[in-house]
């Protein structure tokens, strides 16, 4: 659990964001042996924070997907904590925010393709894995195929940017929810875009949102075990409802234990048993 | 202020369940299929579903819902909703008298059931399991109306899909464009006795090809008696768009 103070400078509030991850391995990962392939990172800087999660795609096709998962939360939250400095030291607006956010994904797609290339310059593909990636017929980077969140919060903004499934969910104090980045029709439960296609930055969906507008009472971010494990469908109103109701009524610190235990309750043989991380932010008001 | 009202759930949201796993039979009710053919497959559904129960209690991911088409000169719905297989009992078909083998609008009208939409967008891969005793008897173009439907449908796109001819003479080029994977070949029963084995196999190869990560290939090869040298399309598969 972190937390990290973003400050409103037009009523000098201080909001507190407290960060809560949980990741558990897939019951059906646990069967094959497989390790759990996702990956969560959280960084606070002084413009705001920043969280990402990511999925590698398991795949025998993407074998080292853990690895890219990994690599994609660490650059996200690189690349993330520099829009949030340009974010909070311009008090910029919504041209601004939203320009952030593609200029974000451009980051992020180049910073992790040179991860992956460092990386495999370090750690060469073996003769097994390059025997796989003959098979297949792929390029090099194909194996680390990952998805990718991630959340910048300022003062202000939130500025969101996704590829590939999994689900993000802007919970307002009354209920209401909404996702923060437009939906992907080519996403239909079997097949996803991902950080390893040739088009990435094009496949990447980003938002801004004014935060003092439209002022949030929690947000979630979470691959796609936590969303397929749902009972309900549409799953996003009832979480909404329920996750304003638990912020409005329960201390942030009762969250602590909870967000873990509710990734592995969704990654287990009850649930989609496929790996699941989940990072939730709960904001907190102060006088600044 | 009060408190979060009623039993809270440890969890927001609805609660959580198995993802699942939709299992369409096809089956032909033509007149050909009268007396034995249609017992012994009607023997041999039941019998096949206390092996897919078992399956779902095992593993780690699916929850079974089963759904079946009957077809003869129309195609209609023998069980249009989708029952959990633990709870199935299953209600016998019955061939229609001189009733044909018309195959492409079976595969429309389990088209419209896997519409997007119209299934959970987390279920997994649905399963087709085609059981016939002839030749298609589709007028000129049906069949394949049926079929493009069928495959315009991302999840009838992505369907595992198997087949079983009743007798040597049934096995087709047809089925095989039904099943439209080279490594995955048609089941053939030779006599009514061989319909509940061919039906066994069936299924646990849609369990296990249902299973993530599957090599469908290597199962159809172990399960299905796929030639050796049949080509395995775990490298092909789409993971990514």
């Amino acid at each position: 659990m972190a937390t990290d103070s973003t400050t409103d400078r037009t009523t000098g509030e201080v909001t507190t964001w407290q960060v809560i991850t949980g990741s558990a391995r897939g019951a059906t990962h646990r069967a094959s042996g497989l390790p759990n392939q996702d990956a969560v990172a959280s960084q606070h800087g002084p413009g705001g924070v920043v969280v990402a999660v990511a999925d590698g795609h398991g795949h025998i096709r993407h074998f080292r997907s853990a690895d890219g998962a990994a690599l994609a939360v660490d650059v996200a939250c690189r690349a993330g904590s520099q829009a949030a400095a340009v974010l909070a030291a311009d008090d910029a607006g919504e041209e601004e925010a939203e320009r952030a956010g593609q200029e974000l994904a451009r980051a992020m797609v180049a910073d992790w393709r040179s991860a992956v290339a460092a990386q495999l310059e370090a750690r060469p593909y073996t003769v097994e894995e390059q025997f796989v990636l003959n098979r297949s017929a792929d390029t090099p980077v194909i194996p680390y195929g990952s998805t990718l969140l991630v959340a910048v919060i300022t003062a202000r903004w939130l500025v969101c940017a996704q590829i590939g499934d999994g689900d993000m969910l802007a919970v307002c104090p009354d209920g209401g929810s909404f996702s923060p980045v437009a939906g992907d029709d080519r996403l239909d439960g079997r097949r996803t875009t991902s950080l390893c296609q040739p088009d990435a930055l094009g496949a990447f969906r980003t938002g801004a949102h004014d935060l003092s507008q439209v002022p949030l009472a929690a947000l979630l971010l979470a691959t796609d075990g936590y969303g397929n494990a749902q009972a309900d469908e549409p799953w996003q109103p009832r979480v909404g409802r329920d996750l304003a109701e638990f912020a409005a009524w329960y201390d942030r610190h009762w969250f602590g234990p909870k967000v873990p235990d509710w990734a592995q309750r969704c990654a287990s043989a009850e649930g989609s048993g496929d790996d699941t991380t989940i990072a939730l932010l709960l904001p907190g008001k102060e006088d600044g | 202020m009060t408190g979060p009202t009623g039993p809270y759930p440890r969890m927001p949201g609805g609660g959580i369940a198995r993802r699942p796993l939709h299992f369409i039979i096809l089956a032909d009710c033509s007149g050909g299929m009268k007396g034995e053919k249609i017992q012994a497959l009607n023997f041999a559904i039941a019998d096949m579903l206390p092996h897919l129960a078992a399956w779902e209690r095992d593993q780690e991911q699916a929850q079974v819902f089963i759904r079946a088409i009957a077809f003869a000169t129309e195609p209609w719905w023998h069980m249009a909703e989708p029952q959990p297989v633990a709870e199935l009992a299953w209600k016998p078909l019955q061939p229609v008298p001189k009733g044909l083998t018309n195959m492409g609008p079976a595969f429309a009208l389990a088209a419209q059931a896997l519409a997007s939409g119209r299934i959970e967008r987390r279920a997994l891969r649905p399963a087709m399991l085609l059981i016939t005793d002839g030749l298609a008897t589709d007028p000129p173009g049906g069949f394949e109306a049926g079929l493009s439907a069928l495959m315009t449908e991302p999840a009838g796109q992505a369907a595992l899909r198997l087949a079983i001819a009743i007798g040597r003479d049934a096995r087709s080029a047809a089925l095989d464009r039904f099943i439209g994977d080279p490594g995955v070949p048609v089941l053939v029963a030779d006599s009514s006795e061989d319909i509940a084995e061919r039906l066994v196999a069936a299924s646990l190869a849609v369990s296990r090809m249902s299973e993530a990560g599957a090599d469908r290939g290597a199962v159809a090869r172990r399960l299905l008696g796929a030639p050796a040298d049949a080509p395995s399309r775990i490298f092909d598969q789409d993971t990514i768009v």
